[in-house]
Formats: structure tokens, C-alpha cells, sequence
């Protein structure tokens, strides 16, 4: 076991290898110039030619890398252009805001996902299952921009119940939570539901029932458990995409988290924002990727790895 | 990043006179009665652009400008009506073509109460000429020296004329000579002599600044507290302000306008804006390098249409390549649309089957696909086709620079309220290189020679410039943008700016 993890570690480095180099040469081979897009308009060439110099953007690709990943490795993911401040400072000013939010989302989508998948396996071909089944379409269908508008348009301009946008208190994470949440919860919610009466119909819950227990610990103990794996591998891809950010829900509730973030910093062509974050979700994808491969072992007692 | 610069009002020639030549005597003005409104209440303002930094000169951003204005005065103001005014210069003049001398304000402080004085003006301008990483920088690379005249007075000298400098220093604010020990620590925490002090920033988020009560100007600010929240989506912007949230927005568009007018409590501001759109050609490529075809394409574009129907009467017509109120505006003829004509031109020209491109940066100016597709609609009355290729910003700015486009949707906002900085990007041989390769030695003589201070000279220079503008037509100018603001009828004062600034000094809520 210990032998796989580090092995998985290896591995992950590797990967984040790969990510930094990737990133690095395409972020350069993009038209567009960070000078210009930070200059206004009227600035003359000679201050484009003296900024980028400034910008260590005049030296050789392979050198500019090796002064990348030398500072990397030292901890400095170099100064951010747009701000003009470190941009792992930057980056993780955002984190709070991003992990806030995806840790709202996911709490949202596994609550009220897995327990509307597992009445509508349960209640199947009922109402509520009929209900659960159009939350899921709506959920999945329902375009997340147009859901945040409608939400704050009738939650906070409306019945003024919650604030429009921002982030401060509590109350400003409802709003975003929920429409960034619509999407995997309906997802979860299918997910579970069909997972759940695959196992519903196995012999041993046949056989559960028969020795008298009761439904709840038919449900729960039983049948949930076994349903989990499928339900907890979505999960963990989720969570990872959350922590990458949620651009468009971040531009609908001016949420200062990780997406808008990066998207600005494309778009700016603001290099070390880009690269830092990319490697940052890189890395939080494959750790949660392996955490997820190990909590298998945890629910499932038959998996094993060596 | 937008293409819009804090615009910057013209100035009218007499006012200009007025105002410099009488060298802003307002040093000498008696000072409104000490009226001192009690200050109450805290205002709340949704920006349409995140802050970047607290750093005055190193960015040109118009939010951040806004921001920066309530910390950090600058030498010289500029009123809504681009008139230059004191601010911590009480007056200025030019000593001769290449020396401006400003006699600074006595009795100001900084918030941390060291005096405000000659050392802080130097140290702010040696700053921004010097340090060539600041991004405003390359605005300052024409002055020579910056020298202490006393304790309360500058002399600025140049190299070559620099009549704009005191437009340029409206943008600029003062920072005293301590900042320079450790400006990274200084810039976290920054002090200016603003009417408001920096309390707290969340960065991407919101910054909150708390009154001045020692602020040298009497009666301001006006409330205890402001807060500029940054909210780049419009639609949540103005669901802030009709929630009651915000108290004014930014950069409304023409569509918003009616929804926000029958809000409850919701009133909307225009203002002309000193912006003129302008659709640029690339001089030196075939066939638009030909001034015929550039007047029949001017000759078959119904601004008034784009106007009327696409802008919903939030647009100006155009009489001059600069706005009005800017010095050097001079009133000309007004564009025609006569798409008859426009075919004549074409046919005894020999065109036939012309196919243009005409380059958008996506999603930069409000409407500007629906103008582009109009306009292509009326080009294509007349025979010519028109590629839209509305690109990403950076891709579409490495096409100006390569060349590789005929038409080009753009746009300037005059940021100084002063036309030179227009003028010597876009029509000089060196300025335009990279973008429109523009050349005509005459205009860029007159350019020269109205670099000088004196504002009758610059006047009529640029009136001759832009006569040969007009008639040559290196780039359309189909409409002056309007500024349209969202506010709360509790506000009390509130000026809708002509340069898109958010500034409330001297706004009061109730």
C-alpha cells in the first residue's frame, strides 16, 4: 500500500512536469503580447520593447523555463504582470474565495444529490421519482449563467432575502453556492439513482430484507455503501474542476475566486497567474484523484491495491 | 483590457487661457465658507473593472483611476467640463516652451500628517519618469529635470515642448518622498492627501476608504465611508444597485437603460463622453490605402441609423475626430451618407468585388458586433463585402500590428482631456508604425508645433489638423460615445463624468 502510494506520488510529479512545460510553451506561442495588453492604447513601441524586457519575455524560451522552474522550485511562481505582485500571492489571496465556494457547492451536491437519487431509486415510478428525475433534467439543462441571473434577480433584487453579489458574509455564499451546485447535484442525483437500483435488485438485499431488517439499514448500510463507489469517483472529479474555479459562476456574483482569475489572466496574457494556477489545480486534481483511488479501499474492502 | 483611457475633457480654448495663464490663480480665490456639512453615511459604488493595484502610476485603468482619486490628489483637476483646475498646485505656468513652473499649496498633509511639499512632487515625478517598469512611464520620458523652487514650488523642464503635462498630472497622484524606503510595504497600506484615507482591500473583491477629517479642502468628503466594490458583469452591477446594495454603476449600456429607469429608487445619468469611436484603416495596404475608397465607404455608412437604432440615441454625432470641449475641437461639416455617390466614387475608381476585413476586439465596446453587422449590411449595398472576424483582444491587436486587417473597430477616450497624446500615437510616422502607418509629413509638423503650452497656438494648429483629417479620412469616426451611470435617487451631488470617472468627494447620501 505504501509502496502504491508513492509510487502514485512519482507519478504525479511527473505529470506536473508535464503540465509546467506544456503550459509554459503554450502561453508563449499565443498571439498577443503581455506588454501591449498591459500598456494602454497610446503607448509607443520603445515602452512595449522596454516593458517586455522588464518582463524577463526578451530572453530564449528554454532559458526563460530554466528561470521558471529554478524559482519554482525555491517557491517563487515569479511576479504577476497585471498586479505587480508575487504571483503566488495572488493566487492564493483567491484561494479563500474558491474554496469557500467549492467546498459550499460540493457540500450541496452531496447532500441533496445522493438523497434525491436515493428516494428516487427507492420511490421508483412514483412521483418522487418523477420530481427528482425533472430536478436532475432542470439541474443539467438549466444554463448556469441564466440560473444566477434569475436567482439574484428574484432572491435579491425581488424579495431582497440575500445580497446580489460579493463576498463577505455567509449570506453571499447561498446564491453562488447553489447555482454552482445545480449542475453535479442533478449529475449525482442520476447517478446515484441508477447505481441504487442496480444493487437494489442484487440477492443480497433480497436477502437482507428476508432476515427482517428494517428498510432504513437495507437502504443505507447495504445498498448506499455499494452504490457509493460510482457516486464518489463523480465526486472527486468534481471537486477538483470547483477547486480549479467556476468562471462563469464567479462572473455572475463578482466572486474573487480562482476562475475569473485565470480567465482575466489569459486573456491578459499575464504568464506566472496562468502558469501558477494551472499547476496549482494540477496539482489538487491529482492528489484528490489518488485520495479518491484510496478512499475506494475504505468503502469497498474487496479493492485492494499492491 | 480595455482600449479606453480615462478620457480626458478638452479644454476650451478660452478656458485653457484662463485657467493657465492666469495661472489657476485660485491660490489668490477666497475659499467657500467653511460650510462644515456634517459628514455622514457611508456610499457604496459597483465598477465595472477590478483594481489592480493602489499604485497611481502603474496603470491606466479608469476604475483604478476612479479609486485612486479619492486617496491621492493629483497636482492639477480636471472638471467635468475639461477645465483644468488647482488641486495641490495653486497655480502653474509655462516659464518659456520646454519649463512649466507649479507653485504648490501650502498647509496640506498627508494622511499620516507629514506636510505636504516640493519633496513630494519631486520625488513623484523623478518616480514615474525613472522607473521604467511603472506603466505610465513612457508618458513622462520627455522631461529633462524636475527641480525644487523654494519649499512650495517645481520647476518641470523637457526636451522638447510638453504643453500637455499639466493634462497628463491630473492622472497622476502625489505620494510623499518617504514612500520611495520601501514602496512595496508603502503600496500595501498606501497614504496620499486625498479626501479619503485607504482602510482595507479585498483584493478582486471591494476596497473600503474611511473620511479624511483633515482634508484641505472644506466641507469634503461628505460622507464617512466609501466603498468601491468590483463587479465586471453589468447585469449583477445593476441588480446591486436596484437591490438597494450599490448606489452608483459604471459603464450602463443603452439596453440596460429602460429597466433601470423603471427601477424603484433608480435614477440613470448620460453625459456625452469625451470618447470618439473610430474605425481605423490600414494606410498602408491595398486597395484601402486609396482615399477614394475610404470615401466611399464613409460616404455609404448612415451613422444616424447606428445612432438611432442600434446606440438608442446613446451616441453623438461626430463633427470633429476630437470631442467637444477638448482643445483644439473645431466644429466641420458633417459626414453625409449618400451611398450613391458612394457607387459612383467606386465605379469611376475601378472597383469592383472589393472584400474587406474588418477586425473587432471581442466584446470590448457595448454593441459593437450589432454596428459591425449593420455596417457591413450597408457596405454591402454598395458593393463591397465585409469579413467580420471578431477576435479575442491580444490576437486582435497582433493583427493591427502585423498589418493584417483593412478596417479596425476601436475606440479612445481622451484620458488627459487633451488631444496630443491622440494626435502623436495615431499620426506620426513613429506612432502609428505599428498600427495604422499612417504618414503625412505636414500633419506630423503640426503635431510638433502644437506640443507648445500656449493654448491659442495649440488651438490653431490642431485646427489645421484636423481639417486635413477630415478630408483624408484615415480612419471613420461614426459617433462620440455617451457615459451612462446608474444611481440611487438618495445620492445627493452626484456628476456624471465625461471620462467615465466615479467620483464622490462631494456626494452625499441620505
Amino acid at each position: 500500500m505504501r509502496a502504491y502510494v508513492f509510487r502514485r506520488l512519482g507519478q504525479a510529479a511527473l505529470t506536473l512536469l508535464g503540465v509546467s512545460v506544456l503550459v509554459f510553451v503554450v502561453l508563449r506561442v499565443l498571439p498577443g503580447d503581455p506588454a501591449k495588453m498591459l500598456l494602454p492604447e497610446g503607448a509607443p513601441q520603445s515602452a512595449v520593447d522596454e516593458l517586455n524586457r522588464h518582463l524577463g519575455l526578451r530572453e530564449p524560451l528554454h532559458v526563460q523555463y530554466a528561470i521558471f522552474i529554478r524559482s519554482v522550485v525555491r517557491g517563487d511562481f515569479g511576479q504577476s504582470f497585471q498586479y505587480r505582485a508575487p504571483a503566488l500571492r495572488v493566487v492564493t489571496e483567491r484561494l479563500a474565495a474558491t474554496v469557500q465556494l467549492a467546498v459550499a457547492a460540493m457540500f450541496l451536491t452531496g447532500a441533496v444529490g445522493v438523497s434525491l437519487g436515493i428516494v428516487a431509486a427507492v420511490r421508483r415510478g412514483t412521483r418522487y421519482d418523477f420530481a427528482s428525475t425533472l430536478f436532475a433534467v432542470l439541474g443539467q439543462s438549466l444554463p448556469n449563467f441564466w440560473l444566477g441571473i434569475m436567482l439574484i434577480l428574484l432572491f435579491g433584487v425581488a424579495l431582497r432575502w440575500l445580497p446580489t453579489s460579493g463576498f463577505e458574509s455567509w449570506r453571499h455564499l447561498i446564491l453562488p453556492a447553489v447555482t454552482l451546485a445545480a449542475f453535479p447535484t442533478a449529475l449525482v442525483a442520476r447517478l446515484t439513482r441508477s447505481s441504487m437500483l442496480e444493487i437494489l435488485g442484487r440477492d443480497y438485499v433480497r436477502t437482507g430484507r428476508a432476515k427482517g431488517l428494517a428498510e432504513r439499514a437495507v437502504v443505507l448500510r447495504h445498498a448506499l455503501r455499494n452504490a457509493a463507489v460510482p457516486v464518489l469517483t463523480v465526486l472527486g472529479l468534481q471537486i477538483g474542476t470547483l477547486l480549479g474555479g467556476a468562471v462563469i459562476t464567479e462572473s455572475v456574483f463578482a466572486w474573487p475566486g480562482m476562475g475569473k482569475l485565470v480567465v482575466d489572466a489569459i486573456f491578459f496574457r499575464d504568464f506566472p497567474v496562468v502558469q501558477t494556477v494551472l499547476i496549482f489545480s494540477a496539482t489538487i486534481f491529482v492528489l484528490i484523484n489518488l485520495l479518491v483511488d484510496l478512499l475506494y479501499t475504505v468503502i469497498d474492502p474487496r479493492i485492494r491495491y499492491s | 483590457m480595455r482600449e479606453r483611457y480615462p478620457a480626458s475633457r478638452p479644454v476650451g480654448r478660452r478656458q485653457f487661457l484662463a485657467l493657465s495663464v492666469a495661472g489657476l490663480a485660485a491660490a489668490g480665490l477666497p475659499r467657500p465658507a467653511r460650510a462644515q456639512a456634517k459628514r455622514s453615511g457611508e456610499l457604496v459604488a459597483g465598477l465595472s473593472e477590478r483594481m489592480l493595484t493602489l499604485d497611481p502610476a502603474n496603470h491606466y485603468s479608469i476604475s483604478s483611476t476612479s479609486v485612486h482619486r479619492h486617496m491621492f490628489d493629483p497636482l492639477v483637476d480636471v472638471t467635468n467640463d475639461s477645465k483644468f483646475v488647482p488641486a495641490l498646485a495653486e497655480s502653474w505656468r509655462a516659464v518659456n516652451n520646454t519649463t512649466w513652473r507649479f507653485a504648490l499649496r501650502k498647509g496640506v498633509t498627508f494622511h499620516d500628517g507629514t506636510p505636504f511639499n516640493a519633496d513630494s512632487v519631486v520625488f513623484t515625478l523623478r518616480r514615474v519618469k525613472d522607473n521604467t517598469k511603472l506603466i505610465k512611464s513612457f508618458v513622462y520620458q520627455d522631461i529633462e529635470s524636475v527641480e525644487k523652487d523654494g519649499d512650495y514650488a517645481v520647476l518641470v523642464t523637457s526636451r522638447r515642448p510638453f504643453g500637455s503635462l499639466p493634462a497628463h498630472l491630473t492622472m497622476l497622484g502625489m505620494l510623499p518622498a518617504s514612500a520611495g524606503k520601501n514602496e512595496e510595504a508603502f503600496f500595501q497600506k498606501p497614504i496620499g492627501t486625498g479626501p479619503f484615507r485607504f482602510a482595507s482591500w479585498t483584493h478582486g473583491d471591494h476596497i473600503v476608504l474611511s473620511a479624511n477629517p483633515s482634508y484641505w479642502k472644506p466641507g469634503v468628503p461628505r460622507v464617512e465611508k466609501v466603498t468601491f466594490r468590483f463587479i465586471p458583469e453589468l447585469s449583477t452591477r445593476a441588480a446591486g444597485l436596484r437591490a438597494g446594495e450599490i448606489h452608483v454603476v459604471d459603464r450602463v449600456t443603452p439596453d440596460l437603460v429602460e429597466t433601470l429607469k423603471n427601477s424603484r429608487g433608480v435614477k440613470v445619468f448620460d453625459v456625452p463622453a469625451v470618447e470618439a469611436q473610430r474605425w481605423i484603416f490600414q494606410l498602408a495596404k491595398e486597395p484601402v490605402k486609396d482615399q477614394r475608397l475610404r470615401q466611399a465607404i464613409s460616404l455609404a455608412i448612415d451613422r444616424n441609423v447606428i445612432i438611432k437604432d442600434l446606440l438608442l440615441g446613446y451616441g453623438r454625432p461626430v463633427d470633429s475626430p476630437v470631442p467637444p470641449g477638448l482643445i483644439g475641437h473645431t466644429s466641420l461639416p458633417p459626414k453625409p451618407y449618400d451611398p450613391e455617390k458612394a457607387r459612383q466614387i467606386l465605379r469611376q475608381a475601378g472597383y469592383t468585388n472589393v472584400t474587406l476585413d474588418f477586425v473587432l476586439m471581442k466584446d470590448l465596446y457595448p454593441k459593437q458586433l450589432e454596428i459591425t453587422q449593420a455596417v457591413a449590411a450597408m457596405l454591402g449595398e454598395v458593393g463591397i463585402k465585409i469579413n467580420i472576424k471578431n477576435l479575442e483582444i491580444a490576437t486582435a491587436r497582433e493583427h493591427r500590428s502585423a498589418g493584417t486587417y483593412d478596417m479596425f473597430f476601436s475606440g479612445w477616450a481622451h484620458m488627459p482631456h487633451d488631444p496630443d497624446w491622440y494626435f502623436g500615437q495615431w499620426f506620426t510616422r513613429a506612432g502609428s508604425e505599428k498600427l495604422t502607418r499612417y504618414n503625412n509629413p505636414r500633419v506630423e509638423q503640426l503635431i510638433a508645433e502644437g506640443r507648445v503650452p500656449d493654448p491659442k497656438v495649440r488651438q490653431a494648429k490642431y485646427e489645421e489638423l484636423e481639417r486635413i483629417l477630415w478630408e483624408e479620412e484615415p480612419e471613420i469616426w461614426p459617433y462620440y460615445s455617451v457615459a451612462i451611470y446608474g444611481v440611487s435617487d438618495r445620492l445627493r451631488n452626484f456628476e456624471p463624468r465625461r471620462d467615465y470617472y466615479v467620483l464622490l468627494s462631494d456626494v452625499a447620501i441620505v
